[in-house]
């Protein structure tokens, strides 16, 4: 069942929101959720101890991304 | 939660009839009780066979180590993942584990897009084929869990787009159902052929209801 509300956004929010949704080929709705669904995958995997990191394609140099809890 | 039923058919090997059969958007206690009273005990028969008859490694299913109690227990929670299978006489048939939000389109088309990734997919053992195995009992579970997958990728947004590692015993099948085979991946750990769907594969295979 889904469950519906209203969001207020700011004029840049929902501009970067309606950037990423063009450019990901979504509604803003689907993005929303993939941002939450992505958002609980690095909350759930931090709080087991992991890190998150990006590793640039090339060098493989990894950075890692601060989270501050 | 209680998950979702859709009402499908399946075909009877024995009979050549189809039979009513149900798809569940989800994997509960029952399914995981099923893989351990009844797919293991058949599985190790097979191996078992196999063993015996001194059979020659690509015979071997490339599946039976996998372990669908902590595959289940892996997503609990995680609104990335999910899991659905197929119950046909109130036995499982086939299981499988999809990500809505970790992996990315790879095919030049469609590249960075979002789409559905069948993390795993396994019809019980007794549907398996092959000349160790006896007949399979129903045919058409793998086929009614990659439709179901195309179908979540839709109701998400992604237009069909799914995306896969296959085993190399599955490729034919994936190939079949009109992914599109980029080949072995040597970013994955066995250097598994990656296969993508696109909106246009995924037209193609809901319009001809591809046999499994």
């Amino acid at each position: 069942m889904k469950k519906t509300m209203t969001l207020n956004l700011t004029d840049a929010e929902m501009q970067v929101l309606e950037e990423l949704s063009a450019k990901k080929d979504l509604s803003k709705t689907a993005l929303l959720r993939q941002a939450l669904r992505l958002y609980q995958m690095v909350e759930v995997r931090l709080e087991k101890g992991d890190k998150l990191f990006f590793e640039d394609d090339k060098t493989k140099e990894k950075a890692e991304v601060m989270m501050l809890s | 939660m209680t998950a979702t039923v859709t009402p499908i058919f399946l075909k009877n090997v024995a009979s050549g009839q189809a039979i009513n059969a149900e798809l569940l958007d989800a994997v509960e206690q029952q399914q995981l009780i099923d893989w351990v009273m009844h797919w293991l005990p058949v599985r190790d028969k097979y191996l078992h066979a196999l063993k015996t008859a001194q059979a020659p490694a690509a015979a071997w299913p490339q599946s039976a180590h996998w372990n669908w109690v902590s595959k289940v227990v892996q997503i609990q929670g995680l609104l990335a993942h999910r899991a659905l299978c197929v119950v046909c006489e109130n036995v499982t048939q086939g299981m499988m584990r999809i990500d809505v939000a970790g992996k990315r389109c790879r095919i030049a088309s469609q590249k960075g897009l979002d789409l559905v990734y069948v993390d795993y997919l396994e019809i019980a053992p007794w549907n398996w084929e092959g000349p160790y195995f006896d007949p399979p009992r129903y045919r058409g579970v793998g086929t009614v869990l990659l439709r179901a997958a195309i179908e979540t990728s839709l109701a998400e947004g992604f237009k069909g787009r799914i995306g896969l590692h296959s085993l190399p015993q599955s490729t034919i099948f994936y190939e079949r159902c009109g992914l599109t085979n980029c080949g072995p991946d040597p970013a994955s750990q066995w250097k598994l052929p990656y296969f993508e769907m696109t909106p246009e594969n995924t037209q193609a295979f809901l319009g001809k209801g591809t046999r499994q």
